[in-house]
């Protein structure tokens, strides 16, 4: 498997409170190849925020890695020492914020940031800012020249979030981590951000692990999704196998959930009742348990495996096991 | 009330688990417990000469010597003590009512009210604080209550400021809006909804004002300004230590030593105050 | 009935037209949606109804009765029929209360003190699914989607007749979104209100609202049954919204009708049809300024409406 380019494997963290450990990650486990769009798909509280910050490792002081490895071209960022995980940021990992307002240092100008990013670079100063500007044409912004001279509140949320991704790929990383990054964008701007990433991300062939809630935008964009439900994965593998035939309860809730996906005028949304699980104080069996209307015995005694359906559909959930065993 | 008092408790509660709000809480404490009950802790009586044993260093007799008159210095720093906060506390307190009153006026009433107030609060703060002392004793004499008039006046500008600036950011927020859109009367607005957020902020405003205004207050005695002899005053103790240094050091330490707790102890209470009022820091813990 | 009727609305900070005619009406027990980019004046509309923002021209209609710019003193009585839900669920309510008496401070402003609070907070949290110990928390205990509910308490304490809420499902996830909507829902036909509901999210606004308003830098552009409007959108801007809506479907193909630019400023209004330069289907007429046309309960502010 020469093409994984980060591979998360059976990562435990845990985050230590006054109350006791918080079990924010479980045992997660899930692959990028190059240049290929995974979406991780999950609701408030189910891990996705510790996951990028444990990637980046840029983790609060609480933060303790109880297990598992994040493999980043074959080298354990856990085990890097500090300096060469800095090397990595921004270089070979880049990260787009969900907040555009808040991402850009409001007292310098847009190209002053765009050229402070590369600091790495040899070039001179003239070669760095005809950088800038060509990125900023790139994820279309208009006459990008004269507009490096602008300082951040002289740009629309939509267009910050662009500026955001330009400053991203400037660097032409192997991997870009989009944390919500249109969720705070209207509707018709972010499908020209959705559609702006497509594009440049076949242009430089990076690959993105895409955050986001929005189902519609995972469909849209992703090559594959992982499902996320407090703190662990349960489910992940082609975007068509889990829109079209989730092997997951929760997933398929979810998906259910969702207005977009009712065609019909419905007054009754569907919902899924219950309350997410207490991190620091979880139950036995399955996470999903108490929220699952097709639970058996057997998910109140023992936790279900990731286990592997076929090829690139795993999901955690003894249903399954049955149908195969039947 | 239950509820007032436990919001009470959970601030002490909050303040005696960071170690310099559990210093700041002891200091405070121990001064105004000395300052209440200084009549019944004082050896001897604070203004009682005795010629015979004058400039005497400390003993078992007299903790922190004596002066030129052969007045017992603990005695005198103890009923200091009591002094300084008899114009602190009046001082700050009256301060922060008046400045809260106008700095909310200011705050939620219309513009040209705002505009007048604000021209009101700059033209006082225009004056040197120092200055003006001088001028309003050189007017109406030395005595408790100019200090007090004077510590007032001065400081009425920063905690109208402070509120009013608290009141316009709070005026705009959704709750304020929500309350509005229930037909809330203004008084409730104020009163209700907009004072418990803002007194938290000029509590912990007030606790660290109240070293400034004791300083100021011993700053006033010791040019012989401030409260009139023989009353004790740190200011005026550091006063005659100041005068007599060659002879005998143990004046000066027992008027400034106090003035340095005492701005120590209330800036460490300020300092954790502001970390527990704030409800969003709150959350966290 | 018509309980709410809002004509040629008009609001403006110093130079700047926020509100440049909003024509909409809604009828008792209706749900109505107003949709549009942020910016467009979705909150500035619901603000002004109420009151709370300032609306120089055009009427707004409350039961029949005229109350734009009605004074505090006016507003008062009506109060109690036109609650408001706002977008920041923690942020609406004040910090320092418990749930139990935030929910019961409509009866406390409203004057009805004879109430038992306590029996009311109760009634009115259990209304809206919350277990009732929930009367003793604070607003910074609360989940978002919990906050919420006890905005819609709030909301209906006084079992008003309108309901103005501002993007009631923003930052909600979507397990939570839903619940939070068939309790409007549910409500809503209990109790016979009427809602205006903001929200950018098309996908809520077709299984809620009854009609529906499309808004474009402060004017309504399209207005009409929500039906007619997602089956047959005839203004290129609300065909623009409803195509850029990403459906949970990796087959699904939208034609996707791109948008060029970004909305222009309220300072610069665009000569003409405001949308042109970014639309799609604009015509050389378009230079011209088009006027809101009303046709059979259809509302339409465009010279080159796309085909029925």
């Amino acid at each position: 498997m020469s093409d994984t380019l980060l591979e998360i494997d059976r990562l435990s963290v845990d985050y230590e409170t006054a109350r006791g450990d918080l079990k924010a990650l479980r045992d997660i486990s899930f692959d990028i190849r190059k240049g290929e769009i995974v979406g991780i798909v999950g609701e408030s509280g189910c891990g996705k925020s510790t996951l990028i910050s444990s990637i980046l490792r840029l983790t609060a002081p609480n933060t303790r890695f109880r297990k598992g490895e994040v493999r980043f071209k074959g080298q354990d960022l856990l085990q890097l020492p500090e300096h060469k995980m800095r090397d990595l940021r921004g270089a070979d990992i880049s990260i787009v914020f969900q907040d555009p307002m808040q991402t850009h240092n409001p007292v310098l100008s847009i190209g002053q940031q765009m050229l402070d990013i590369q600091h790495r670079s040899q070039a001179g100063k003239v070669e760095k800012r005809a950088r800038a500007a060509q990125m900023l044409g790139a994820v279309g912004i208009p006459d990008p020249e004269a507009r490096l001279e602008q300082f951040p509140h002289e740009f629309s949320g939509g267009m910050r979030q662009r500026i955001a991704i330009a400053m991203a790929l400037m660097s032409e990383p192997d991997l870009l981590i989009a944390d919500e990054p249109t969720t705070a964008l209207d509707a018709t701007l972010e499908v020209q951000i959705i559609e702006r990433l497509q594009e440049l991300q076949q242009e430089l062939d990076c690959a993105i692990l895409f955050i986001s809630h929005h189902l519609g935008v995972i469909a849209e964009l992703c090559d594959r999704v992982v499902v996320m439900y407090t703190g662990a994965v349960v489910e992940s593998g082609d975007v068509r196998e889990i829109f079209h035939d989730p092997k997951h309860p929760y997933t398929r809730r979810l998906i259910d959930c969702d207005p977009g996906h009712i065609k019909e005028r419905a007054r009754v949304l569907p919902t899924i009742p219950g309350e997410v699980p207490d991190l620091a104080n979880l139950p036995g069996g399955c996470i999903f348990r108490d929220r699952c209307d097709q639970a058996v015995p057997r998910c109140a005694s023992e936790v279900p495996p990731l286990s592997k359906l076929k090829e690139g559909h795993h999901a955690a959930c003894w249903l399954n096991h049955e149908e195969v065993h039947q | 009330m239950s509820k007032s008092r436990s919001e009470l408790g959970q601030i002490l509660h909050g303040v005696s688990r960071d170690p310099l709000g559990l210093m700041g809480l002891i200091i405070v404490g121990t001064i105004l417990f000395c300052a209440i009950f200084a009549a019944w802790i004082v050896p001897y009586d604070p203004v009682g000469m005795n010629i015979k044993d004058r400039l005497q260093g400390p003993s078992a007799a007299h903790l922190l010597g004596t002066d030129q008159l052969g007045r017992d210095t603990f005695s005198r720093v103890i009923m200091g003590g009591q002094v300084a906060l008899k114009v602190a506390l009046p001082a700050v307190f009256g301060a922060m009512a008046i400045g809260l009153t106008l700095g909310m006026i200011a705050g939620y009433g219309p513009k040209w009210l705002d505009n007048l107030l604000m021209l009101f609060f700059d033209t006082i703060r225009s004056f040197p604080t120092v200055m003006f002392a001088l001028a309003v004793v050189a007017l109406i004499g030395p005595s408790l209550q100019t200090v007090v008039f004077v510590v007032m006046a001065t400081s009425i500008p920063t905690y109208g400021r402070v509120a009013r600036t608290q009141t316009l950011t709070l005026r705009n927020s959704e709750f304020i809006l929500a309350e509005r859109a229930m037909g809330a009367s203004m008084k409730r607005i104020l009163g209700v909804h907009m004072l418990p957020n803002i007194i938290g902020v000029l509590a912990v405003l007030a606790a660290m004002d109240i070293p400034t205004v004791i300083a100021l207050e011993a700053g006033l005695s010791f040019l012989g300004l401030g409260v009139k002899p023989p009353t004790p005053s740190w200011g005026a103790l550091l006063k005659d230590g100041y005068s007599l240094i060659r002879q005998t050091p143990w004046l000066v330490v027992g008027g400034g030593l106090p003035i340095i707790l005492a701005t120590l102890g209330f800036t460490f209470l300020g300092e954790s105050l502001r970390d527990v009022v704030d409800p969003k820091l709150r959350k966290q813990r | 009935m018509t309980l709410l009727d809002v004509k040629d609305l008009q609001t403006s900070y110093g130079q700047v037209n926020v509100l440049a005619g909003v024509n909409f009406a809604v009828e008792a027990g209706e749900t109505y949606a107003l949709v549009g980019e942020s910016g467009s004046g979705k909150t500035t509309v619901i603000r002004a109804i109420a009151g709370l923002a300032p609306a120089q021209g055009g009427s707004v209609k409350f039961d029949g009765k005229e109350i734009r710019g009605a004074s505090e003193r006016e507003m008062r009585p009506l109060r109690k029929d036109i609650a408001m839900m706002f977008q920041d669920p923690i942020g609406s309510l004040s910090p320092r209360l418990t749930i139990g008496s935030l929910i019961t401070e409509p009866y406390r402003i409203q004057g009805m003190k004879d109430r038992d609070m306590q029996a009311e907070a109760k009634r009115l949290l259990e209304m809206v699914n919350l277990p009732a110990h929930f009367a003793d928390r604070y607003p910074y205990q609360l989940s978002g989607g919990q906050a919420r509910r006890v905005g819609v308490a709030r909301a209906l304490a006084l079992e008003p007749k309108l309901i103005l809420a501002d993007e009631p499902t923003a930052g909600l996830d979507v397990s939570v979104q839903g619940e939070l909507l068939n309790l409007l829902n549910d409500l809503r036909e209990r109790l016979g209100l009427a809602m205006v509901i903001i929200t950018h999210n098309l996908n809520v606004v077709r299984h809620v609202a009854d009609r529906m308003g499309i808004m474009y830098l402060g004017r309504l552009v399209e207005e009409g049954s929500t039906e007619a409007i997602f089956d047959n959108p005839r203004h290129p801007y609300t065909r623009c919204l409803l195509s850029a809506n990403p459906e949970p479907d990796p087959d699904a193909r939208l034609e996707r009708i791109a948008l060029k630019g970004e909305p222009p400023s309220l300072l610069k209004r665009p000569s003409g049809c405001e949308f042109r330069e970014r639309c799609p289907f604009a015509q050389d007429f378009c230079i011209q300024t088009p006027s809101w046309e009303v046709d059979n309960g259809h509302g339409l502010r465009c010279l080159a409406p796309l085909s029925q």
